[in-house]
Parts: structure tokens; C-alpha cells; sequence
């Protein structure tokens, strides 16, 4: 049973002086699956998708990662655990082109440093190939190819996302955090957003993501988990979720289509 | 097609680059600016260090001069006081100061912004202090005098035209080692700092790791560049590596271009030619005038004088070649 879970919190607590944001969570993320976290502004989601990449501490409480406490583990190791995530306001790397932005996404995956670099030793000639080829295969994934040499913030909105997976899924995932991945596109930027995860999942990748446009989760997600003021309130399938009267509440009336 | 144009102009820019350099210590040529020419190229090796860490990882200092110094005097206390071969006391420099700016490495970037800029400018003071306070070390406001040249076997460089190529040496290696960096998976990641640090530590960036090695790396440049400089004038004290040298280098940074390795050189060169040339006769009214050209350079020209002037070039060029192009 626990082979297939492949993230949980018990308890999980953020207290930001008196505020609690996250507050007494469980949850059970399953492995391979699409799971999406909802919930009205202010309920939490993305300071809990902050305390499982470790920008924050925890309060109290818990979290496993494949069955290991990820609690004291540094925000940078947790990229090279299989953790990674995309943030609501895209956060791209402005001083690079979209191909460098992916490139970077190899960090953990590769190991040569300054010295190596700054002499061009065989090892980092060899590593740097494998990066940009590593690099270009992912930015094909999300459709970029053409793009590689441009600026990564010459690109439309639609796109920067886009590529900000990408540079994610470069760092070889086993856990995807999309932070409103639909956030600010149009109907075919979502579509093609859509079939993207579709593809991540396909690929083995559990995919978390945190999203208030309903179509598309409701769409994608193969479980949804509602929160609300810090609380988990329900989970269930979308339909499931659709139906429950506590999520309709939290919503104060605002339909859940 | 643009790529590979690109880099056959980057070549021949090179090549011409050393050709220049090579030519110009000998009398027939620019023989006369030799001695200026050694000051360029040792502030350029400091400039390159401030660039890598202001313009690719953005974090700032305002006291590099702290770090030029301590490899001047490391240099010239271990060679004349002690004795020290001048290359072991160069090596000695190096290390020491790394080590220096490693142990405070971690610390001061807790800080950020605005409080970073007044930590580093503090520590250029404290250490300027020093120099001057530790007189049975540095001999005081008054320095010391009689440091050794530096030799290969039996071969001294004890003229400008010697110290001109030895300079110019680690300078040229300064640069190539610097711009390999950027374009590595190091260079990648201090350029993530700068972007965006949460994204970088999102990728398994260590953005603390980074900045520190970044800063040690530049302490060893200008650590290099001090020891340089006391071997040329066999004669340090401690007013080089006040603060207006600090506020100098920055100035050398952003002329060049903060991110643009290359741009070093011309940063340092114009500096060095408007302070030498210009600047002496406005006497401590130069501050102000330094003031003034980095207030003026970052309005209006935020990518550097350096890279500016590249982009009308580039655009004069492309205009030229489309005249051309017509019947």
C-alpha cells in the first residue's frame, strides 16, 4: 500500500506568528497519479507546496518522501531527491536564453565545477554535452525546439510557463509541484498545458497541482484534495468532490462547475 | 549562420586583441604607455572578479579593494620582511585571502541588497584601518619599500617592458579561465542566483554555496592583482585600497559592462586614462565625478558603456553590409 503513495505530511502545520496557514494536514499524495489541491484564496495551497520544497520550516508535523523524512532535508537537496516544482509567477531566469534556462535545470544531475570549468577539462566537455542534449530533449517535450536560442523572456506568457516546466522536468523528477500552471493562458495555451501533464504523467511522473481554473482540473485530476483556511475540508474523484457540501460552502456559493 | 558569424568575428577581435597587446610595450609603437598599461591589466584582473560577482551572480560589493589589498601586503610582509620566495608569498596571498573572504563568505551573505552594499563597504574600511594600524607589520600610513621583483630562474622582471608581459600573462588567463566559467554549469547557476533565487534553489541550486564560492574566487583575482602590483612598484601603503578604490573598481565593472567578461579590459583602460588624464586635475573632486559617470553609465546604459558601444558597432556594421548588399 505505502509503495504506491509517494508523498505524505501527518500533521502539518505553518504558523506564521499568529496566522496558521496550513494547519493539522494530512495528506497522501498516490505515486503516477494527477492530483490536484484547490481551494478558495488564502486556504494554503501554495504554502504547503512551499513547506514540501522546503522554502519554509515546518511548524509541526510531518512529511515522508518515499518513505523518508523530508523534514531538516535542505530546499536544494530536494531537487536531487525527485522533487521539483514551478512556481505561480513563473519565475524564469531573465539573464539567459530559454535553452540555458533548461540547461540549468541539469544542475543536480550533473557534478563538474569551477575548476573543471575553468580549465575545459575532458569531464566538463563531456558533462556540458550531455547537458545541452539532455536540455534540447526536454525543451522539445514542451514544444520550444525552435526557440532555443531566443531570450527566455521574449516569449509570450504561454510559453514562458511552458518553459518553466521544462526546465523542471529537466532536473528528472519523480514528483512535479505545478504551482497554477493555467494561470493568466488562453483555451489553447490550457489545451496544449493539458496534454503536456497528460504526457508528464504518462512518463511515470506523479504530478501535484495547485490550480483554481475548474475545467482544467477537473479535467486532468485523477484526485482532488479541497482545502480550505489551512484544513484539508473533503477529498475525492472530481465528481465526488464536485457534489460535497462542505466545498460548495467554502466556496460561498461560487458554483463549483 | 548568424551563430557561426558571429564567432568568426569573436576570433578575429581576439586575434587583433593580442596582436595589440603584444605590440604595445615596444618603444616604435606605444612604448610610453607600458607603465599605464600594467595598471590597466592588473585592475582589470580585480574588475573581472567584481563582474563575475556583481554582474552574473548580482551581488554587490563595495569593498573589493579590501581583498587587493590584502594580497599586496600578504605579498610584500611574507617577501620582505620574511623572506619568502615571491611566487610562494603570491600562492601564500592567494589561499590566505580566499580563506578570508570563505570565512566571511557566509555570514555577510545573510544580507542582501542595499545591507549587503553597506556590509562590504564596511569591511573595505576595517581592513583599510588595519593597514594602517598594524604598522609594525605594514609600516603604516608611510608602507614599506624594498619589496623584491619577481624572477623565473635567473630571469628578473626589473623593467616595466618584463612586468608589462608578466601582467598582461595572468591577466589574459584571468579573463579565459573567467569567461570558460560563465559559460559552464557554474556559470549557469550564478546567473540562477541572480534570476531568480527561489527558482535556483527550486532546481537544487545551493544559491548560499554559490555566492560564497563566487566571492572567494573573486578575493583570489584581486588577492593575484595585489601581489602584481606590489612586485611592479616594489612599494605598497595603505591609500590604494581605500575606499575610493573600492568605489573605482565598481565604476571599472559597470563602464565594462557588469556582465560582460571581456568588457573588463575597457572598463579598467577608461578609468585608469580619464583618472590619470582627466580626473587629477579636479583633485578630491573626483569622487564626485566618479559619482556622477556611475550614475550617468547605470541610467542610461544599464548593460555598460562597453556592450553599448558592441551594439552601434554591430549596427553600423549590419548597415554597411546591407549598402553593400544593394546594386
Amino acid at each position: 500500500m505505502s509503495e504506491s503513495v509517494i508523498l505524505e505530511t501527518k500533521g502539518l502545520t505553518k504558523a506564521f506568528g499568529g496566522l496558521v496557514a496550513v494547519d493539522k494536514v494530512d495528506l497522501s499524495i498516490e505515486a503516477g497519479k494527477i492530483t490536484a489541491i484547490i481551494g478558495p484564496n488564502g486556504a494554503g495551497k501554495t504554502t504547503l507546496f512551499n513547506l514540501i520544497t522546503g522554502v519554509y520550516p515546518v511548524s509541526s508535523g510531518q512529511i515522508y518522501f518515499q518513505g523518508g523524512l523530508l523534514n531538516n532535508v535542505p530546499a536544494h537537496k530536494r531537487a536531487s531527491m525527485g522533487i521539483v516544482r514551478t512556481f505561480q509567477h513563473v519565475h524564469l531566469f531573465g539573464n539567459m536564453t530559454v535553452l540555458e534556462n533548461v540547461m540549468s535545470g541539469r544542475h543536480p544531475r550533473s557534478s563538474y565545477g569551477f575548476f573543471e570549468a575553468a580549465l575545459r577539462l575532458p569531464k566538463a566537455r563531456r558533462e556540458e554535452e550531455a547537458i545541452s542534449l539532455n536540455a534540447i530533449k526536454y525543451l522539445n517535450l514542451v514544444g520550444l525546439g525552435t526557440h532555443a536560442e531566443h531570450d527566455a523572456l521574449s516569449l509570450p506568457l504561454g510559453q514562458q510557463k511552458l518553459l518553466a516546466v521544462a526546465r523542471a522536468m529537466a532536473t528528472e523528477p519523480r514528483l512535479i509541484l505545478l504551482d497554477e500552471p493555467g494561470a493568466g493562458l488562453n483555451t489553447s495555451e490550457k489545451r496544449q498545458l493539458s496534454d503536456l501533464i497528460r504526457n508528464i504523467r504518462e512518463m511515470g511522473i506523479s504530478v501535484v497541482l495547485v490550480e483554481h481554473d475548474m475545467p482544467l482540473v477537473m479535467g486532468l485530476a485523477e484526485w482532488v484534495i479541497v482545502l480550505d483556511s489551512g484544513q484539508k475540508i473533503a477529498e475525492g474523484t472530481a465528481s465526488q468532490v464536485q457534489k460535497d457540501p462542505k466545498v460548495i460552502a467554502a466556496y460561498l456559493g461560487e458554483e463549483v462547475e | 549562420m548568424l551563430a557561426g558569424l558571429k564567432s568568426k568575428w569573436a576570433y578575429l577581435a581576439a586575434a587583433a586583441l593580442l596582436v595589440f597587446l603584444i605590440l604595445i610595450p615596444f618603444d616604435w609603437f606605444l612604448g610610453r604607455y607600458t607603465t599605464i598599461m600594467i595598471f590597466i591589466g592588473i585592475h582589470t584582473i580585480v574588475t573581472v572578479g567584481l563582474c563575475l560577482l556583481m554582474g552574473y551572480t548580482g551581488q554587490v560589493s563595495l569593498g573589493q579593494a579590501a581583498f587587493f589589498g590584502m594580497g599586496a601586503y600578504i605579498s610584500a610582509i611574507l617577501s620582505k620582511t620574511y623572506d619568502v620566495n615571491p611566487w610562494l608569498a603570491m600562492l601564500i596571498a592567494a589561499v590566505m585571502t580566499g580563506a578570508f573572504a570563505y570565512i566571511i563568505g557566509y555570514p555577510i551573505f545573510r544580507l542582501k541588497g542595499n545591507y549587503l552594499a553597506m556590509a562590504t563597504l564596511g569591511l573595505g574600511m576595517i581592513i583599510y584601518i588595519l593597514f594602517i594600524q598594524l604598522a609594525q607589520f605594514t609600516g603604516g600610513p608611510e608602507g614599506m619599500s624594498g619589496i623584491p621583483y619577481l624572477s623565473i630562474g635567473g630571469f628578473v622582471f626589473n623593467t616595466s617592458f618584463r612586468r608589462y608581459f608578466l601582467v598582461w600573462f595572468f591577466c589574459l588567463a584571468v579573463l579565459l579561465i573567467s569567461q570558460n566559467i560563465v559559460s559552464s554549469r557554474a556559470g549557469r547557476a550564478l546567473r540562477a542566483v541572480h534570476g531568480s533565487e527561489s527558482a535556483a534553489e527550486s532546481i537544487g541550486i545551493n544559491v548560499t554555496q554559490f555566492k560564497v564560492k563566487v566571492l572567494v574566487l573573486s578575493a583570489v583575482y584581486a588577492s593575484l592583482a595585489g601581489s602584481l602590483f606590489v612586485h611592479h612598484l616594489r612599494f605598497v601603503s595603505p591609500q590604494p585600497f581605500d575606499f575610493l578604490a573600492s568605489v573605482k573598481l565598481v565604476v571599472m565593472a559597470v563602464i565594462g559592462g557588469l556582465a560582460s567578461i571581456w568588457g573588463a579590459i575597457f572598463g579598467a583602460g577608461t578609468t585608469h586614462i580619464l583618472s590619470d588624464e582627466l580626473l587629477l586635475r579636479f583633485g578630491e573632486w573626483d569622487v564626485i565625478i566618479y559619482g556622477l559617470i556611475l550614475m550617468l553609465v547605470m541610467i542610461f546604459m544599464p548593460e555598460g558603456l562597453f556592450v553599448k558601444l558592441k551594439e552601434v558597432f554591430e549596427r553600423l556594421r549590419l548597415r554597411y553590409r546591407r549598402r553593400g548588399a544593394e546594386p
